[in-house]
């Protein structure tokens, strides 16, 4: 269910695992309460470096979408922060999916769309602005 | 540097005769990392992989494995008693049998892993009775990464280890590493000009050119310093002047001005800012363009 | 281990060695009979000339059994065959590019550098040894085949000889393998070395006694009973010399 992530893409691996483990989360494929694999096994099937497997769990805890047991393992938040989580990504994903809209209308190819959103996210396109 | 150093070099040179392989190497490996060395052919990674391990003496400079001096030759005896090793050529003896040389390996080591042998054997389904010559090139990196990985050690030192390998075979030998890693603890260090698979699997690089260390660092630490900004302007573009330290290369052409930084991108967008560009774009770089410049810049 | 990788490079050189040296020894001795019938003959020739004088001096020392034995096997066929499989024995070298390669993953090995040359050394040096004593000890055995009788003393005294002077040529390509890469050039040199020595020896003879191939032959223990104490050791210490040099030469390279 876990695919391997793309080095070549820009994005940080361990960025694109979290986003893989949220969108099993919000599609399902995970449901609450649910093991995930062990950091270890993980990093061999994708054949990733361990600590970056680890360093996306981390991040995955600290936004409370998984919960790390000590001596257990990794299993997917209690129904509720999960629902938080899926709730907002769904309320995320219906954003994106007007504003490509407007883009396409304007005649914006995909690639510009990409970069335009990649620009923003590094935070630094506005005026005096800096990265959140 | 809170991790204890498995590897260290400072100001390492060698030359060999009037060719200055290495001209003052700076390098080091935390324990428990897989660490990529990445750079052109010819850049030194192989002669440093060399003076690692004892097989030629440096010049001059300070190089520790172990926290034991690489070029005193009985301390380097001791190294090698926790090293696995697998050269560029996957050298091994031709006229033995996967059986045999396996046999003879072990003979050598007293922390030898029975049980890591019975399943790489399976594993990479290395047929015993066949001589090494008679092997393709991919069995023969696999038992040349077997007798690596079964020795008992604390180090591997892999050089171009997916060399010449088709892409399955490629990911089986990654794969293999990082459940060794992961599984006993141990640290990698792997010299490769296959970007993708030092994007893939290290935590930590360092690009050498030239027998010199130019970039390195936490890969996520690169990933996130390095950008490209590119500056847009309404008339000719004007030269461009920028303090910030972390630049690397700052291009002019017509209109635009491309600046690649190492770091601190906020600082140069606001240098930039000051030159009233029509427009800035900033995206992130990857690995492959940062190797591309860093090994380009000193040409 | 180191001695197991010794012996597979060597095995070869060695097993032929000790086939071709164990039939010669074995046909000069069967032949024996053979050739005295043809004694009589050989009062018919003329000494003339220099090739004659040493033609005569040969056949003259064939007319003992100790004579013939001597000049026919220690002197020349062990001697000569000895000397190139002693060459042989001592060329190639677990780092040259001619033991199946793979000098790099021997040097990843945890051995000093020393102790495998010392290793591939000290196995050669034995296998020359067995070279040097067994087929010699052929001919206590099969003389009386031939009616005659030969002393084990006198094999061990010729033997340890050949063993000794032999071993200044295995030194030598020793050395020589671990300044050139290659199989060849360590061989052809150490070879030519002997070439040039036996005919220095040949035109020579008054002195060629004292030289390495009279020490290899042992013709001061033929002749006077006497082991040639100072040419004994002058080899040992040609030879820890070149062994020496070599492990110096393989302690400072750079592979």
């Amino acid at each position: 269910m876990l695919f391997r992530p793309n080095p070549t893409s820009g994005v940080p691996l361990y960025l694109q695992l979290m986003e893989q483990v949220k969108h099993a989360v919000e599609t399902g494929a995970l449901r609450p309460g649910e093991q995930l694999p062990g950091i270890r096994p993980l990093a061999e099937e994708l054949v990733m470096n361990p600590n970056t497997v680890a360093k996306a769990y981390r991040e995955l805890e600290h936004e409370g979408v998984i919960e790390l047991r000590h001596g257990a393992g990794a299993f997917v938040a209690a129904s509720a922060r999960a629902k938080k989580v899926t709730d907002k990504l769904r309320a995320g994903q219906a954003i994106v999916a007007a504003a490509v809209e407007r883009l396409h209308a304007r005649g914006v190819t995909d690639e510009e769309i990409r970069r335009l959103f990649e620009a923003e996210l590094a935070g630094l396109t506005k005026p005096g602005g800096h990265r959140e | 540097m809170s991790d204890p150093l498995i590897i260290e070099a400072a100001d390492l040179r060698k030359d060999y005769g009037h060719v200055e392989a290495l001209r003052g190497l700076n390098l080091q490996v935390p324990v428990g990392s897989i660490f990529g060395f990445l750079g052109r052919n010819g850049a030194g990674k192989t002669t440093t992989i060399k003076v690692l391990l004892g097989m030629a003496r440096p010049t001059s400079g300070r190089v520790r494995v172990f926290d034991l001096p690489a070029d005193v030759p009985e301390q380097s005896v001791h190294i090698r008693r926790r090293t696995g090793f697998v050269s560029e050529e996957k050298d091994l003896y031709d006229s033995m049998t996967v059986e045999e040389i396996v046999r003879f390996t072990a003979a050598f080591y007293p922390r030898w892993r029975a049980d890591l042998e019975q399943r790489y054997a399976r594993k990479f389904e290395l047929p015993p009775d066949r001589k090494v010559k008679a092997l393709s090139r991919g069995m023969r990196t696999k038992l040349a990464l077997l007798l690596a990985l079964c020795r008992g050690a604390d180090l591997l030192v892999l050089d171009e280890p997916t060399s010449g390998l088709d892409p399955a075979v490629a990911e089986e030998v990654l794969q293999a590493l990082v459940a060794h890693v992961a599984g006993e603890g141990l640290t990698v260090f792997f010299s490769s000009h296959q970007i993708a698979e030092v994007d893939q699997i290290a935590d930590r690089v360092a690009i050498v050119d030239h027998g010199r260390a130019v970039a390195g660092g936490l890969l996520e630490d690169l990933r996130e310093g390095y950008r490209r900004i590119q500056l847009v302007f309404d008339g000719e573009a004007p030269a461009p002047v920028f303090q910030s330290p972390g630049i690397v290369r700052v291009g002019r052409e017509g209109r635009v001005i491309t600046v690649l930084t190492s770091s601190d991108a906020d600082r140069v967008l606001d240098e930039a800012r000051l030159l009233n560009p029509v427009s800035v774009d900033i995206v992130p770089v990857s690995l492959k363009e940062i190797f591309l410049e860093t090994v380009t810049a000193e040409d | 281990m180191l001695w197991y990788k010794s012996w597979l490079e060597t095995r070869w050189r060695f097993l032929i060695g000790l086939a071709l040296l164990m039939c010669s020894t074995a046909g000069v001795i069967l032949i024996h009979p053979r050739l005295m019938a043809l004694m009589p003959m050989a009062d018919t020739i003329d000494p003339v000339g220099e090739l004659g004088q040493r033609i005569k001096e040969s056949v003259d020392l064939s007319r003992t059994y100790r004579g013939y034995v001597w000049s026919q096997l220690f002197r020349q066929n062990l001697t000569q065959m000895g000397t190139l499989f002693a060459i042989l024995l001592g060329t190639g070298g677990l780092f040259s590019y001619s033991s199946g390669g793979a000098a790099l993953f021997t040097l990843s090995l945890p051995a000093s550098r020393n102790r495998v040359v010392g290793v591939r050394a000290a196995a050669g040096l034995a296998e020359w040894l067995v070279l040097a004593f067994v087929p010699s000890l052929l001919i206590p055995m099969l003389s009386p085949a031939v009616g005659e009788a030969y002393g084990v003393g006198d094999v061990l005294a010729h033997s340890l000889c050949l063993f000794v002077g032999g071993s200044v040529f295995f030194s030598l390509a020793f050395l020589l393998s671990t300044v050139f890469p290659d199989l060849w050039r360590p061989m052809l040199m150490a070879c030519a070395v002997a070439v040039v020595l036996a005919i220095a020896g040949q035109a020579f003879r008054e002195i060629s006694r004292y030289g390495v191939f009279g020490v290899m032959s042992g013709e001061d223990y033929f002749r006077t009973g006497a082991l040639p104490w100072l040419g004994l050791v002058v080899s040992v210490a040609a030879t820890t010399v070149m062994l020496y040099a070599s492990a110096l030469n393989v302690a400072r390279q750079d592979f």
